[in-house]
């Protein structure tokens, strides 16, 4: 028996179940178990993945005449353990967050899409589960926000043109749908060269555009924004956690299939890969808008989502580098970055649940209400600001190293750019949500609820395994990668440029811990003190004073990028929608004017150009 | 050359779009169109006439081959029908029209409904 089928449509089951049945308590009970049963068969197919890595688990099964191959190999393994990671503590999440079937139908539909996108190899499976976790995910939207939605979905729909497009290009040059023989025809056609240039070059070209949508990536991000805030928050655990990894993962199929044939048509640029170049600056831009705007929002949700859509440029960056630290890095931020920010939502998800605001100027003080949320977040914001020892200080690691030693110093800066953004705005996070004075009505603010709890400890701990072991995910990619490219033990991590060794600095984080927890018990006595007791240029504050860093604390910032800030994307789109929009209307009103012997006039003329055309 | 009937049925179809184009008056579109048909009518019919044969009737003397084709006629007898039923409605539609607006002129029509 072949585990594939249950892994991959099990969540859907449970989504339709879950749905028809609709019983409170029921509902959730089998959207839980649907979202875990991937989970444990892929951990039980861990030995014979890691085992037999040149020898993957295939299933294939026959869909109204297609041939459809799914495989579990190394690389599918890895992704879809951490979708299913995510999809887990999204349920638990969910649990929480969401009272109706509608949402546990799709979130479950757009998990199986997920799994689907990550363990098809060919391109028919591929296209029809890309297109069904599109769909899910739109409905999610759909639900809450119309315009998002629609912002989401005309997005989508170019992209899954695009790839449809490069697709049907691919099967008419070489005849073949699976990603084996498409992998073998390119790279014979990389010599025999019959797919001229330009055709090359446009399949990239559409490719990049399908993917770029869904992974967020500069000047296609204009969706995200506002479709990850705009649905239910514990669903975004997964849109940002895992269903941008899909746009990640195509990339990196991009590299599998036709990575020699773009190789030997576009050449090199500068010592590198011209087509990986082109997605390393796709990726810096990404990381460097996308962090620029982070930190501009006043809106705890639209935080995030520019966040996301930054740290999603990490990933693309690190593989457009092209080498095999670069692959190492960016997949591990896949990992760390589903971690981190599926929990950074499902803190979101509680902090929204429990207060019902999500401006930052309605925040403050929250950490002694939810304490444990607090905890949580603070993993999340120390991982995501890349601090050791959290998983996400590995991954960037890896990712600074691969761009200093892929003698890129213009992308490396973006990234250490956006690396001081992100510490800019995860630190507003903390002080404006977490500390400082407390507003009066969220004076009765309760703990988060269990299940999200738990939704919570289940991402927090692989922040903090694989932050203190990042061995574990590097020799796993090892493997996947067929070579030493991270050299080193559980602890340590050696690239040919610098060590790192996460255990030291772990336990001298603990020890300093031990130690200014020793101050605070036995120092000088923490004493409590009113707003009022603070004085500002001489003068008493009122209880109304703003001192905290709650509202436009990066005003400075603003004005300072106030001639950058006015061209958006967004508003280019918008005017694009817009113009089209008056064009359309003048071509109706020109044309479809009411008078019959307008009409009559157009027909004569259509007849005596048929006329002389020589049809009649 | 022209077959002097075609160019007839031709001609007869151009004035009578001549009159639809650029008439204002909604009842002399009308007759425009009327024309036309005969127009069409016309052309139908000459495009079955074979020179020298008699009516496509099987009758005493007259043998099937000596007949023109009579596919044209049983076309345009169709057509003629059709023609009188559309013309009888575009007609009462035009008395419904000056009935509501009070005039027959096809832009002034359009003006008053807006």
């Amino acid at each position: 028996m072949n585990e594939i089928p249950i892994i991959l449509f099990t969540p859907l089951l449970a989504g339709v179940l879950a749905w028809l049945i609709n019983v409170k308590g029921v509902r959730e009970l089998i959207g839980v178990i649907g979202a875990a049963t991937p989970l444990a068969f892929l951990a039980k197919l861990y030995p014979t993945i890691v085992n037999n890595p040149n020898n993957p688990i295939t299933y294939q099964m026959t869909v109204s005449g297609f041939k459809v191959t799914f495989t579990l190999g190394m690389l599918n393994w890895y992704f879809a353990a951490i979708a299913s990671l995510v999809g887990l503590a999204m349920a638990f999440g969910m649990v929480s967050t969401s009272k109706n079937g509608y949402d546990w139908l799709f979130a479950l539909m757009s998990y199986t899409g997920v799994l689907g996108v990550f363990l098809s190899w060919d391109f028919v499976s591929f296209f029809l589960l890309w297109e069904l976790m599109t769909f899910a995910s739109f409905m999610m939207v759909l639900k809450r926000n119309r315009h998002e939605s629609l912002k989401y979905f005309v997005l989508s729909v170019i992209g899954a043109y695009a790839m449809l497009l490069a697709i049907a290009l691919i099967y008419a040059k070489t005849g073949a749908l699976d990603f084996d023989s498409i992998r073998q025809a390119l790279y014979m056609d990389a010599m025999l060269g019959s797919i001229s240039k330009g055709e090359t070059a446009l399949i990239f070209v559409l490719f990049l555009t399908a993917f770029g949508v869904k992974a967020g990536a500069w000047p296609l991000h204009v969706w995200a924004p506002g479709a990850y805030s705009e649905t239910d928050q514990s669903y975004t655990t997964f849109f940002s956690g895992a269903l941008s990894k899909a746009g990640a993962y195509g990339f990196l199929l991009l590299y599998i299939l036709m990575g020699a044939k773009l190789y030997y048509a576009l050449g090199t640029f500068h010592g590198h890969l011209t087509f990986a170049y082109i997605i390393a600056w796709i990726g810096a831009i990404t990381v460097v808008v996308a962090s620029f705007l982070a930190v501009l929002q006043e809106d705890i949700r639209k935080l995030f989502a520019y966040s996301s859509v930054g740290q999603v440029g990490y990933i693309l960056l690190a593989f457009g580098l092209g080498t095999g630290l670069g692959f190492a890095g960016g997949l591990f931020h896949v990992l760390s970055h589903a971690v981190f920010k599926g929990l950074f939502w499902l803190v979101t998800a509680a902090i929204i649940l429990q207060t019902g605001k999500t401006q930052f100027k309605d925040f403050g003080g929250l950490a002694e209400k939810m304490p444990f949320t607090f905890a949580m977040g603070l993993i999340a914001v120390l991982s995501l600001a890349g601090i050791p020892p959290m998983a996400g200080f590995a991954s960037k690691w890896l990712i600074y190293e691969a761009a200093i030693s892929a003698h890129m110093p213009l992308v490396a800066g973006a990234i250490f750019l956006g690396s001081a953004l992100a510490f800019a705005y995860v630190v507003r996070f903390l002080y404006a949500v977490w500390f400082g004075q407390r507003p009066s009505d969220l004076e009765d603010v309760k703990e988060a609820p269990l299940p999200l709890l738990i939704a919570m400890a289940i991402l927090a701990i692989p922040n903090i395994v694989f932050g203190i072991a990042p061995g574990l995910v590097t020799n796993y990619l090892n493997k996947a990668l067929g070579g030493e490219v991270v050299g080193g033990n559980y602890y340590k991590l050696v690239t040919q440029t610098g060590t790192y060794n996460a255990l030291t600095v772990a336990l001298l984080l603990v020890v300093g811990l031990a130690i200014a927890g020793l101050i605070y018990l036995y120092g000088a006595k923490a004493r409590r003190i009113p707003v009022t007791n603070t004085y500002q240029s001489g003068n008493p504050v009122t209880e109304e004073f703003n001192l905290s860093i709650r509202r436009n604390f990066y005003l400075p910032l603003k004005e300072a990028l106030a001639f950058w800030l006015r061209y958006s994307f967004d508003k280019f789109y918008e005017r694009i929608a817009q113009l089209s929009e008056d064009f359309a209307d003048t071509l109706r009103e020109g044309f479809y004017n009411g008078n019959v012997q307008a009409y009559s006039w157009y027909l004569a003329i259509v007849l005596v150009i048929l006329a002389l055309w020589g049809v009649l | 050359m022209i077959s002097v009937y075609y160019f007839g049925a031709i001609a007869l179809v151009l004035i009578g779009l001549y009159g639809v184009l650029v008439k204002k008056n909604l009842m002399k579109i009308l007759i425009s169109l009327s024309i036309m048909e005969t127009g069409v009518n016309l052309l139908l019919i000459s495009v079955g006439y074979v020179s020298g044969k008699s009516a496509p009737i099987l009758s005493e003397g007259i043998k099937w081959n000596q007949a023109v084709d009579p596919i044209p006629q049983a076309l345009v007898l169709t057509a003629i029908v059709i023609g009188v039923a559309t013309t009888a409605m575009a007609l009462s539609a035009a008395i419904l029209i000056y009935e509501k607006y009070g005039t027959l002129n096809v832009e002034e029509i359009r003006r008053l409904r807006g």
